[in-house]
């Protein structure tokens, strides 16, 4: 039907078209585009923030590949993804329980979502002063006779790690359940009340027939937040460990900071280090379009 | 449908409660802010879990004159604003071409704008300072907006093109033939439309804005320019010693999401389904 436009519209069309996207094709290539090129070219040189730096070729790559503490950083940021399991099945566990939609779960949906509205520092520092020497934690501990429990938990490598792996859960919760809510929303309820009939137990008809049904909601979860832990979670980092003790909760986005706009100034290096940071993302990011591309082949 | 038969009913119980465990756990910790702010660092120290003897706002006060934590949240009410009214000014003149108009290029243009939601803030972060300095806009407001404008476009073009796309064509065709022109089909077919769509954007992308520590802490140095995020990091690397003070700060800083989110609590959960926004 339109292609029945007579040309002088269709001309017109286009026009119109072109205007209406050029401001914000204009601002993502100047804010976006040009700083992404820019540090690439960066990337391979030993620049210090002043004057442009000397072309040095692979040599930044070598050093962040065959230097310990990338892998350092990759290490960290793989044992931060232990919380995914967590919080898909906590997560989905609570969107079943929802989803009975016994009294007042509309508010108990809201309040589950709660700590993704507030500042992700703010939550940080409140968890930081929670497990602070001085802090709640270790009070209760001494009030019921554990006072020799007492430590500086975020202080300590195995503890910090624990304690940021549980913070990332608890803010994650109602995200997961909100999704599973979605997806079970999606499955009829006859299969779930087959089940049922059928005399299933709980556990088994959650891990048998509720897991299978809600497999893309699982599978949209776990891509979507491998990606935020290696891009979204530098304020819980900041706010809590600083990346400490030593580097041990140092992630890779962490690591661009400190080489940037830490107490050494190495943008060349960081430019580097971002650039394999963007790979990895992208990575991730082809494989969530992949599953949902798979996925929208169901459909049809 | 449902047979309240006992059994039923106690299992409902037994969810009820298990939900209620979770609520409280979620609500303690803001609760322990809540209350502590009211207290001095004495009365902190002697009981963390007490209810404080008095409503002191003491700490508080102390907050907008000596910290001038209101100019901070000057700074960031007007960085939000702005960035979320260009974005989403931007955004809806950007995602009705894609929607509705054709022409050469479209899916090329489209699909480059919506790649680079996958670019991460830390990987231009380093280039975008320079740029700033160089053309003499670091320290100002105005390079945050930009660059919160940059990244915040991509998501909600793709969120309001997908909602333009359901807005059927006849409409349109009928408001062109009564004679409106593009700003009028625009502001009496489209927004009208996908007000759902550009509510739910503007909401996410001002509570985004609002929370970002990252962007401001790197565009901008100067104290008196300071959004609210940086403002608490350095009140909280500062006052390590009195806890009651800094859980006023964070008390003060995770108050305007709170509401924003009680207000439009039922929207937002809604938002959250259609879009899945993270």
């Amino acid at each position: 039907m339109l292609n029945s436009y007579p040309s002088r519209l269709k001309r017109r069309m286009a026009r119109q078209g072109w205007l209406s996207v050029i401001p914000a094709l204009l601002v993502i290539l100047a804010v976006r585009g040009y700083p992404l090129v820019f540090g690439f070219i960066k990337s391979f040189t030993d620049w210090t923030g002043i004057g442009s730096g000397n072309n040095v070729g692979f040599a930044n790559y070598v050093r962040i590949l065959t230097g310990s503490e990338f892998w350092t950083l990759l290490r960290n940021t793989l044992i931060f993804l232990a919380f995914i399991p967590i919080q898909l099945i906590i997560g989905l566990l609570v969107a079943v329980l929802l989803y009975e939609e016994v009294w007042g779960w509309r508010f108990f949906r809201v309040v589950f979502y709660i700590p993704q509205i507030i500042s992700a520092l703010v939550i940080g520092y409140l968890f930081s002063i929670f497990f602070g020497y001085n802090g709640p934690i270790n009070r209760i501990l001494t009030e019921i006779g554990l006072g020799a429990l007492k430590s500086e938990w975020l202080g300590n490598t195995v503890s910090a790690v624990a304690i940021i792996i549980f913070c990332l859960v608890w803010i994650n919760i109602g995200w997961q359940a909100m999704l599973g809510l979605g997806g079970l929303a999606s499955v009829s309820p006859s299969v779930f009340e087959a089940a049922e009939i059928d005399g299933a137990g709980f556990w088994r008809r959650f891990f048998y027939v509720t897991l299978p049904m809600l497999g893309r909601t699982i599978e949209y979860s776990c891509v979507i937040s491998v990606i935020w832990v290696f891009t979204g979670i530098f304020p819980y980092i900041f706010s809590m460990t600083k990346g400490g003790p030593g580097y041990d909760t140092t992630t890779i986005d962490y690591m661009i900071y400190l080489q940037s706009f830490g107490s050494v100034s190495k943008p060349g290096y960081a430019s580097a280090l971002a650039m394999i940071l963007l790979v990895i993302v992208l990575i991730f990011t082809v494989i969530q379009m992949r599953l949902s591309n798979k996925a929208n082949d169901w459909e049809d | 449908m449902r047979k309240h038969t006992v059994k039923q009913k106690l299992t409902q119980s037994i969810i009820f409660l298990i939900l209620l465990v979770m609520a409280v756990s979620f609500l303690y910790p803001i609760f322990f802010m809540g209350i502590n702010s009211f207290k001095t660092k004495s009365e902190y120290r002697k009981g963390p879990f007490a209810l404080p003897q008095s409503l002191d706002v003491n700490n508080y006060y102390l907050l907008i004159r000596n910290f001038k934590i209101l100019d901070a949240f000057l700074n960031t009410f007007i960085i939000a604003i702005c960035s979320v009214l260009v974005s989403v000014l931007l955004a809806v003149f950007a995602s009705y071409a894609f929607a509705k108009l054709r022409f050469k290029g479209r899916t090329f243009v489209y699909l480059f704008i919506i790649s680079t939601m996958f670019i991460p803030a830390q990987v231009t972060m380093i280039p975008l300072y320079y740029m700033m300095s160089n053309i003499h806009l670091n320290n100002t407001l105005i390079s945050v907006i930009i660059a919160y404008v940059a990244t915040s476009l991509p998501g909600t073009i793709l969120l309001m093109t997908t909602s333009f796309s359901g807005i059927s064509d006849e409409m349109i065709e009928a408001a062109t033939i009564d004679g409106a022109g593009y700003f009028k089909i625009v502001r009496k077919v489209v927004v009208p439309m996908g007000m759902a769509v550009i509510a739910i954007n503007i909401i996410f992308n001002f509570l985004g804005a609002s929370n970002d520590l990252f962007t401001p802490m790197i565009l901008i140095q100067k104290m008196e320019k300071r959004t609210v995020m940086v403002a608490l990091a350095s009140l909280m690397n500062a006052r390590g010693g009195d806890p009651a003070y800094q859980l006023a700060g964070l008390t003060f800083s995770a108050l305007p999401p709170l509401l924003v989110y009680i207000v439009f609590s039922r929207f937002i959960v809604k938002g959250i389904t259609v879009g899945s926004i993270k």
